[in-house]
């Protein structure tokens, strides 16, 4: 047995020498999500990284502890990776609406059937994070994406665009937003409640 | 925490692979470095490149995982409930910060449930500091503050780095690390200027953890020959002397102000402003590294106790129909 001088890892009983190497590979690897916060209210959504889950719900749990335990957060959306378009990634300063092959937008009058809604999340500058810009109507992501650049093209700059179908969003609700109020009890995580200075400049007085 | 960018494993004449590389490629992607651009997964990147990001978000993900161990047994230990929250909070920060590495470095191609198999298995290096045991709470509060206060050091340094993925994921933990940095000195004050006895326990903590400390950046960056290459392409942001340097300019008139001594007698600040030190044993360093520390095998052990422990509760949540595929960004 392991032996510490920890007496918590003691209790453990932990094996002195594993026997067959741990290969967890195939066991646990969780599809990822994206996750997009609210910094505060009427504020775009912004990206703020990917999440591990089985499933969306979980997905939005993690989500939640993860990317809205230390700092203001209003509402979030996780979407599973796999149902996000991305175009090709331009340079800074340009537009990668530019690149696009030019096809038609389909017309709004066009029969609506078939029509779905999609989201539509703007990178400004490399290294920094997709914000949401809008939604369009569409028959598909590729038609979402001429739509978009008909609806927002004329922004500045664009270095890459992600489409999302925006049933594949899971949002947070309105009605459930006193979930996120969960910071202002919580003091001693923030630097701004450690002030040390007094007692330093105390023990020098009395050095 | 723990952002070292240690290229010291890096075989000394390990070759580059640059001549296999498509020179067109290679200078766009030199050029878009140069220009300040950041570089996003879906762009082409020499092997290298891909390489060595990989290893150093990898290992700086596992030393936030494996960092947060000597801390976290001290939670039930921590003297009142205010500090047995903040140091729960802290923790739980420093396991965040490995789910955040982790998620950047699959962007790069290797999954992470490879890489915490790798860790587990003991293929995989992480901060050489937490080999090393904290047999008191004062041990807990020198990680706190000074081990923080070096990872914030590499991390800093680091967000300015080309990978855009580790960039945005360094921004969310140095914003996260302020707190950690005011907790621990706020704890070390507490003790050094308390009674005798937390006074005499606080500074045998720091006579413990000096040596150990003085090697967190890593040994002199003449050893290694890729130093330059990777300078260029911003995946290391400054040599691990210069890393250093700025570390005891910053700390060690904080650690002096508050009648703590450190156990180097040649530790000065010379007349050019540069700090002088005696050399750390760079040979105990590399046998530690290597496994024979006297905390290596517990630190592995707690890790894959973990993983194992909570796999019935990953096995239950499993969807067959699930498919992975790496993060975007
Ligand atoms: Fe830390
Ligand atoms: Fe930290
Ligand atoms: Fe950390």
């Amino acid at each position: 047995m392991l032996s510490s001088f920890d007496p918590r890892i003691n209790r453990l009983e932990l094996p002195d020498a594993p026997s067959i190497p741990t290969d967890k590979v195939a066991l646990d690897q969780f599809p990822t999500y994206e996750v997009f916060h609210q910094r505060k209210e009427n504020a775009a959504y912004a990206y703020v990284g990917p999440v591990h889950a089985p499933e969306a719900d979980v997905a939005f749990l993690f989500a939640k502890e993860q990317f809205s335990r230390r700092f203001p957060c209003t509402g979030m959306w996780v979407a599973p990776t796999s149902a996000i378009q991305v175009t090709p990634y331009g340079n800074d300063q340009e537009s990668v609406y530019n690149l696009l092959p030019l096809l038609p937008v389909e017309s709004a009058t066009a029969d609506a059937t078939g029509q779905q809604a999609y989201d539509i999340f703007h990178l400004k500058k490399r290294g920094k994070a997709h914000a949401h810009v809008g939604q369009v109507s569409a028959s598909s992501p590729e038609a979402a994406l001429q739509a978009a650049k008909a609806a927002f093209g004329d922004q500045r700059p664009v270095v890459n665009v992600w489409v999302i179908r925006s049933a594949d969003l899971l949002r947070s609700d309105d009605e459930d937003r006193d979930m996120w109020t969960t910071t202002p009890d919580k003091k001693y995580r923030e630097a701004i409640s450690y002030k040390v200075q007094d007692r330093i400049d105390r023990f020098k007085q009395e050095g | 925490m723990y952002g070292s960018a240690s290229t010291h494993d890096i075989p000394a004449k390990a070759t580059t692979g640059l001549e296999n590389e498509d020179p067109i490629l290679l200078a766009e992607f030199e050029a878009r470095i140069a220009r300040g651009e950041k570089i996003e997964p879906t762009d082409w990147m020499p092997q290298l490149y891909r390489k060595q990001l990989t290893r150093m978000i990898e290992q700086h993900a596992h030393s936030e995982i494996i960092g947060s161990l000597p801390e976290g047994t001290w939670i039930t230990r921590a003297p009142g409930f205010r500090r047995k929250m903040a140091q729960m909070a802290k923790v739980q920060d420093e396991v965040g910060h490995a789910q955040l590495l982790y998620s950047a470095a699959e962007t790069l191609g290797k999954t992470r449930e490879q890489m915490l198999s790798d860790l587990v298995n003991g293929k995989s290096k992480y901060s050489n500091v937490f080999n090393y045991p904290t047999p008191t709470w004062a041990d807990s509060n020198v990680i706190s503050w000074l081990i923080d206060a070096g990872a914030i050091v590499n991390q800093l340094a680091n967000a300015k780095g080309s990978y855009g993925p580790y960039c945005r994921a360094l921004d969310r933990i140095c914003a996260e690390e302020a707190f950690h940095l005011k907790y621990g000195h706020d704890a070390v004050v507490h003790m050094a200027t308390g009674t005798p006895i937390q006074r005499k326990m606080m500074q045998e903590a720091l006579n413990r953890w000096w040596p150990a400390i003085m090697t967190f950046f890593g040994p002199s960056d003449k050893m290694s020959t890729h130093t330059e290459i990777l300078m260029r392409w911003k995946v290391k942001m400054a040599t691990n002397d210069a890393c250093r340097q700025q570390f005891l300019d910053m700390y060690v008139p904080k650690i002096w102000e508050i009648g703590l001594t450190l156990p180097d007698a040649n530790l000065r600040k010379n007349e050019d402003g540069v700090w002088e030190f005696s050399e750390p044993d760079w040979e105990d360093f590399k046998r530690v590294i290597n496994g024979d520390g006297p905390c290596n095998a517990e630190r592995i052990a707690v890790r894959r106790a973990a993983e194992e422990n909570g796999a019935w509760v990953r096995r239950a949540m499993q969807q067959p129909q699930a498919r992975y595929v790496r993060p975007l960004a």
